[in-house]
């Protein structure tokens, strides 16, 4: 009887990420997602490049790797967009009820929308890595191996964007409030680490009492963004990738894996709380 | 007219006024207040770095499990608004506050300290990079040691000035012989001892401080309180401070100083290992090895003068040694392409109107009572070399393996195809419109 639940399971999952998939693959959206980070990559690329000049030098880590995690938060946006609505959508427009009343549950829905997102990034990364590896072969500024290590972590940054993106759409009932939602707080995740990476600038003898204790409590309230933020494990991935450090690259994986986990568990019961109607 | 004089009668007031403040001299007598600062001698990665806490900073930063001194002093502090910094006046006042400096961790008391004889030795000698810490009995024995080294040295100097006269006299007396024998006639060689001029000592190659009394902390990574008992068991005021201990979050690297050769004067750092150097077109670059540290960049630089700033989330290298008797390999394409040894370098500046300079390979010959400007490995990236990757690694002279952590990638790159970046993007729209058109022929079959 279980193994009969899990092969129903499993099939939804299968038929959900097929469909999802060849609906975003035919249509503009993911393509137009992919070329503006290769072009704002370009932009930066042949900056750089105009920057060593002739009989000069220039000393510098890894210059595809800033493009790389640019490129990165431009697709994540895509995708955390899009997964941000993808359950609200359906709400809204009913289809979810209607999927409910078969085989599908709120696991295999949500499990379904996760992978199709993963898969739309994995085909993202081959673009990355052909675009990356011509780069490379014309200017020959290195396809390094920490660049490979970044595009490999770059599927676990994405996956906690996705689940991320996920949790919310499963708060909300409508496709706007998902999307001014999701807005709303990266707006406030930015600002918030903004304003205290400003005050990092100041010493706290130059800062008056008051705004010390702001500094404190924007100092607290950053460090527990850093682990809520899927922005935040993009950054801290590649702080691990420029020290060289292979401890700190799996220790970012397996933090990546956990909140994955933990957010898409989050989703799979709110979904099951709120019911198909939100 | 009225309007003309408006304007004038304004002006002038604007400026006359603009003039009385230009003319006003500040009275620049900076407040003097007294207060109690410690006086450190802090590890600093490399060596022993000296300076004040003043009672502005409630935090000591320090290096893990490493000797530190620190002393509790009375003393005249002023705030110097040039720099932004509090200044003391040790001169006009620098009160010893005698006591036990207690350390806590977590509110307990884990360590109470008594000053402690100590030294600092420099073996490379007073200008030298190196520093020596030594304590108790050691640093006595150190004191002694350089006390007797200097006596000897100053009667090492007195002999040679006696031997210095004494010299002199057979000088004279050996010129007078010759002209006593040449003036009886003999001719040829005369066959008369030469006087053998004296050589002065060697001065002394180390240099030891006088032994002072300090606290001496050498504390494990963590944060600690620190404060000052009095011999009345009671805590003098302003001692309370806290001790940041931290260490190093990567040891043992190898940084490189590189002065390219079109700009000598300004240098350029290759110290992380993820960085890589790019080059354009032809250039020589000269580089200088070192061993290195990476610590926090706040804490580096509280450590060095707790009134410094810094960024908490920063991180920076710290150059420990020099290093030496190694050669830098230079290879690429699956070869060492040149072995480079260090040379020393002249930097001759171009006379007349053309303003530059050459840098030249430097002997004694060439430059008599000049010394070089500069040593280091010289690369030449000349314009034949493939615009491909290469490598510099450093090895031991004595060793055929390549040091740890010396690897750096050079890349030439290929300036001219960068406009094609561009056109790289397009290949996501293009594989887009393929799908498209696949989906529409699909549709209509």
């Amino acid at each position: 009887m279980a193994k009969k639940k899990f092969s129903l399971t499993a099939h939804s999952i299968k038929v959900l990420i097929k469909k999802e998939l060849v609906g975003s693959l035919y249509g503009w959206g993911f393509y137009g997602a992919i070329f503006v980070s290769l072009i704002i990559c370009s932009f930066i690329l042949k900056n750089f490049i105009g920057g060593i000049r002739e009989e000069n030098i220039l000393i510098s880590s890894y210059p595809l790797n800033f493009p790389l995690f640019v490129s990165v938060i431009v697709v994540s946006l895509y995708l955390v967009i899009i997964s941000a609505i993808s359950i609200s959508r359906e709400r809204e427009q009913g289809t979810l009820e209607v999927l409910f009343y078969g085989p599908v549950s709120s696991f295999s829905f949500t499990i379904g929308k996760y992978f199709k997102d993963i898969f739309l990034y994995l085909i993202t990364l081959i673009f990355f890595a052909v675009y990356f590896f011509g780069v490379s072969s014309l200017t020959n500024l290195g396809f390094t191996y920490s660049l490979t290590k970044a595009l490999a972590l770059s599927i676990f940054w994405v996956s906690c964007v996705i689940s991320f993106g996920l949790f919310i759409s499963s708060l909300t009932g409508r496709v706007r409030n998902s999307i001014i939602w999701l807005i709303a707080i990266l707006l406030a995740f930015l600002a918030i680490q903004f304003v205290h990476s400003i005050f990092l600038n100041f010493p706290e003898e130059a800062l008056s009492s008051p705004l010390v204790y702001l500094r404190k409590t924007l100092y607290y309230i950053s460090k527990g963004i850093s682990w809520v933020s899927p922005f935040s494990y993009i950054s801290r991935g590649m702080e691990s990738i420029q020290i060289e450090s292979m401890k700190l690259y799996l220790l970012n994986i397996a933090y990546c894996i956990v909140y994955s986990v933990i957010f898409l568990v989050l989703s799979v019961y709110i979904l099951k709380l709120k019911g198909v109607r939100g | 007219m009225k309007k003309i004089i408006l304007f004038i009668g304004i002006a002038s007031i604007l400026i006359f006024s603009l003039e009385g403040f230009a003319q006003q001299k500040p009275s620049f007598k900076p407040a003097l207040r007294e207060e109690l600062v410690y006086g450190f001698s802090v590890f600093d990665g490399k060596s022993y770095s000296g300076g004040f806490i003043p009672e502005t900073e409630d935090t000591i930063y320090l290096i893990a499990k490493h000797n530190n001194t620190l002393s509790a002093k009375k003393t005249l502090v002023y705030f110097w608004a040039i720099t932004g910094k509090y200044m003391a006046g040790f001169k006009s006042l620098n009160e010893e506050v005698e006591g036990t400096l207690e350390v806590l961790k977590d509110g307990k008391v884990i360590k109470e300290l008594t000053k402690e004889d100590n030294v600092l030795s420099f073996p490379e000698g007073y200008f030298g990079e190196k520093s020596l810490f030594y304590k108790g009995e050691e640093a006595l024995e150190e004191f002694d040691k350089y006390k007797k080294t200097v006596e000897n040295y100053y009667n090492e100097i007195k002999k040679y000035y006696e031997a210095q006269t004494e010299y002199r006299k057979k000088l004279n007396e050996f010129f007078e012989q010759i002209k006593k024998r040449r003036e009886a006639g003999e001719e040829g060689a005369l066959n008369i001892e030469v006087p053998k001029e004296p050589q002065p000592p060697k001065t002394p190659s180390f240099y030891v401080t006088e032994p002072k009394k300090d606290f001496i902390l050498n504390l494990s990574v963590g944060k600690y309180q620190i404060r000052l008992r009095a011999k009345d068991e009671t805590i003098v005021e302003g001692s309370e401070k806290n001790i940041m201990v931290f260490t190093s979050r990567r040891t043992g690297g190898i940084g490189y100083e590189i002065t390219p050769g079109n700009r000598w004067t300004k240098k350029e750092s290759c110290n992380d290992p993820a960085m890589i150097i790019y080059a354009a077109g032809e250039n020589i670059l000269y580089f200088r090895p070192y061993s290195q540290d990476e610590y926090n960049e706040l804490y580096y630089n509280k450590l060095i003068d707790p009134q410094n700033e810094g960024r908490e989330d920063n991180w920076k290298w710290v150059h420990t040694s020099p290093i030496k008797n190694v050669s830098l390999l230079f290879f690429g394409q699956n070869k060492v392409l040149e072995k480079i040894d260090k040379k020393p370098f002249y930097v001759k500046q171009i006379s007349g109107p053309e303003l530059g300079y050459n840098i030249i390979e430097y002997n004694e010959k060439d430059f008599p009572y000049q010394k070089p400007t500069f040593e280091g490995y010289q690369l030449n990236l000349s314009s034949q070399l493939k615009k491909t990757g290469y490598q510099i690694y450093m090895q031991k002279k004595d060793e055929n393996t390549p040091l740890s952590k010396s690897e750096r990638g050079i890349r030439l790159v290929r300036k001219e195809n960068s406009q094609f970046l561009y056109y790289l993007s397009f290949l996501p729209l293009m594989v887009g419109a393929i799908v498209f058109i696949r989906k529409k022929i699909r549709a209509k079959a």
